[in-house]
């Protein structure tokens, strides 16, 4: 039921392609005067239906990188490649476009406090102009197979924390995107919550074929992941192939 | 090449941007309100401006018969024939000079007019009016429909003291109080001779009739104010053949004759009288009434400067408030244009309803101004030649909303807001997704 509602990206032909490439990637920001070389030479593939933790100290540029990919940000140097599409060659509109491809999921979940629950996850499909009702239908089966269905018409505020990562979740799958980003999806939740969301995010990726990104600093999140990256001061220090799966 | 991009609905833009002014509800309602008073201030003045004007065009038909031209000596208007600027000016009409009006082709007939300030007494009240010299039956064939006596008749061939008082001054306060009435005889005095010696002179008059109430503001024709004697009387007592106006009936009322008899008659005095015709004179009236009006709008518009500031004020505020949401909407796939777009419909909405309560107010102020505020100032107003004499002149004015102005204040409403809205618009859509997003 879920598999077929979820157009997944899993189907043959796709299965082996990179959604994400990124080569000899570098990012450099200002902070006031100081330049700081957040990512300093990046080399990664990304195929569809992996599940890779991204995991490293705070400052080792994990966030950086997930913004990159997210299209978020531009890069200093290198090239990133989504969808074979050079994101560095992209204008404005293009690289709102490419958003549109990406499911991002945040530490602060960042859903519009004056919007219910299905409001939220309707918003990307209203800014890509989907129907009314589409949006409608899409949003509640979102929301039931995160599990809040009872909650559809709760405003965040009402929400608990757990839930909360829920709708965004909800919402960053609306659009079918290529891949799901989290970032420290379970940073601002208690341990018990964590535990539902990492459940969620191994059947999504599991059964539902969504390729997923989490950058996290929690080793438990990380055992969840197919493979691990370690990012220490912006590089990639190991990637390990198969993460401590049980 | 990222396959299929459709963009957000132009309901869906709206629906969120409302979302957003409600959110805030106090601090819509006050930018609101500002917008709210600058179009109530512009619709108030501009149908009370409009209202001014029909009275004044209705009035003015009533007195001014659209098949008489008015000829005054010299460059000018000629609104009001004064004595002193005749007696100045080296050029004056007299009145012969009708003959050979009359001789025009399209003339049907022309009358003289005698125009003197004088003051009548009568049991104890003396007051100052304009008395005019006219030939009774043509000045009451030209005006037919205002020259109408309501008590007493109009002679034919009035007896030498015959005097005609206009409804104001035979009863000026409406209450009871007559100053004079039909069979009355009255006590007229008018100074003569030289400014530097004038000679005071009396007379006693025999009031043939009153006039039925005209309204009005006598800038033309019979006038509520004014008293008429015979012409033969005026040109004796007045001790002149110089006369203040002709009047000019035309056979038809029709531009072509309008303009063939002006120019027939300037050519007749070698250009040194200037011809009126109503029309003209209306549009003339019309242009300064509009020109008095749109400065007053503008006054009003500087109320609408300032919410259009108060507008740019709160949006940039609302823009730093929302740094995040942007951000949110960003990393949606929101594009730039369409985050522009959101703050810009939050402005046009903001203009839209403050315009809409605008002209609702503007419309009951301006109501109630006709109806309380006017009365009060109807004495000043309608004074005319009696200089404030009178407490009313009997007009009153209906604001009206026209279309233009209706659709003009509401444009101009959500056209300011817009405008203003544009700069927080643009920062807001330029705003980096990631900075956004990390905005705290």
């Amino acid at each position: 039921m879920e598999k077929t509602n979820l157009k997944a990206h899993k189907n043959k032909e796709n299965a082996e392609a990179d959604v994400v490439e990124i080569r000899g990637l570098r990012k450099t920001y200002m902070m006031g005067k100081v330049p700081v070389h957040a990512i300093r030479g990046v080399d990664l593939r990304i195929k569809a239906g992996d599940f890779i933790a991204i995991v490293g100290p705070s400052g080792s540029g994990k966030s950086t990188l997930l913004n990159l990919i997210g299209a978020l940000d531009k890069p200093t140097d290198g090239r990133i490649l989504i969808d074979g599409v050079d994101v560095s060659t992209l204008n404005g509109n293009q690289l709102a476009d490419l958003r549109r491809k990406v499911g991002f999921v945040f530490q602060f979940f960042n859903l519009i406090p004056r919007l219910k629950a299905r409001e939220n996850v309707e918003l990307p499909l209203a800014v890509a102009g989907v129907d009314k009702g589409e949006r409608r239908r899409r949003a509640e089966e979102l929301l039931r197979i995160v599990g809040l269905e009872g909650r559809v018409d709760h405003r965040p505020t009402e929400l608990s924390g757990g839930e909360q990562q829920r709708v965004a979740i909800a919402r960053a799958l609306a659009s079918n995107p290529r891949f799901l980003l989290l970032d420290e999806p379970t940073g601002n939740i208690d341990t018990k919550t964590a535990e539902g969301i990492f459940a969620l995010l191994r059947r999504l990726n599991e059964e539902n074929g969504i390729t997923v990104i989490v950058v996290t600093h929690d080793q438990r999140v990380a055992n969840q992941a197919k493979k691990v990256i370690y990012l220490l001061d912006g590089s990639i220090e190991r990637m390990s192939n198969v993460g401590g799966r049980d | 090449m990222l396959g299929d991009v459709t963009e957000m609905k132009v309901l869906d833009i709206f629906s969120y941007a409302w979302g957003g002014i409600r959110l805030r509800k106090l601090r819509a309602t006050l930018t609101t309100l500002g917008v709210v008073i600058g179009i109530a201030a512009i619709v108030a003045l501009l149908s009370l401006g409009e209202g001014f004007r029909v009275v004044m065009t209705s009035q003015f038909e009533r007195g001014f018969p659209l098949d008489a031209l008015t000829v005054t000596a010299g460059l000018g208007f000629g609104f009001h024939p004064s004595p002193q600027g005749t007696q100045q000016s080296e050029f004056y009409l007299i009145v012969n000079d009708t003959q050979a009006i009359d001789k025009i082709e399209s003339v049907k007939m022309s009358t003289a007019i005698i125009s003197k300030p004088v003051s009548l007494s009568s049991g104890g009240i003396t007051r100052t009016v304009s008395a005019m010299g006219v030939n009774f039956t043509e000045y009451s064939e030209i005006y037919s429909s205002t020259f109408l006596a309501e008590s007493g008749s109009i002679p034919i061939n009035p007896a030498n003291d015959t005097i005609i008082l206009g409804a104001r001054i035979a009863d000026p306060w409406k209450n009871g109080t007559i100053f004079a009435t039909a069979g009355d005889t009255i006590n007229v005095t008018w100074t003569t001779g030289p400014i530097s010696k004038p000679i005071t002179k009396s007379y006693v008059f025999y009031v043939a009739a009153i006039l039925g109430e005209i309204g009005g503001f006598g800038i033309s024709g019979p006038s509520d104010t004014q008293v008429y004697i015979p012409m033969s009387t005026a040109q004796t007592i007045f001790e002149t053949d110089q006369v203040d106006q002709i009047v000019i009936q035309l056979v038809d009322s029709s531009q072509t004759f309008i303009d063939s008899v002006t120019e027939a008659t300037e050519d007749l005095f070698d250009d040194k009288v200037t011809v009126m015709s109503p029309t003209a004179l209306l549009a003339t009236v019309s242009s300064i009434l509009s020109t008095i009006q749109l400065f007053l709008a503008g006054l009003a518009g500087i109320s609408l400067l300032v919410a259009g500031i108060g507008i740019m004020n709160i949006m940039i505020v609302s823009v730093l408030e929302r740094t995040r949401e942007i951000g949110i909407l960003k990393s949606l796939g929101m594009k730039n244009r369409t985050v522009q777009i959101i703050f810009l419909s939050e402005a046009a909405l903001i203009g839209f309803l403050g315009a809409a309560i605008g002209i609702g107010l503007g419309w009951t102020l301006s109501n109630f101004f006709a109806r309380f505020g006017l009365a009060m100032m109807g004495g000043a107003a309608g004074g005319g030649p009696m200089g404030g004499n009178l407490p009313e002149a009997g007009f009153s004015i209906t604001p009206v909303l026209t279309p233009t102005i209706f659709l003009g204040a509401l444009a101009f409403g959500v056209a300011t807001s817009v405008l203003f809205g544009l700069y927080p618009a643009w920062r807001a859509s330029k705003l980096k997704p990631v900075e956004a997003l990390r905005y705290e």
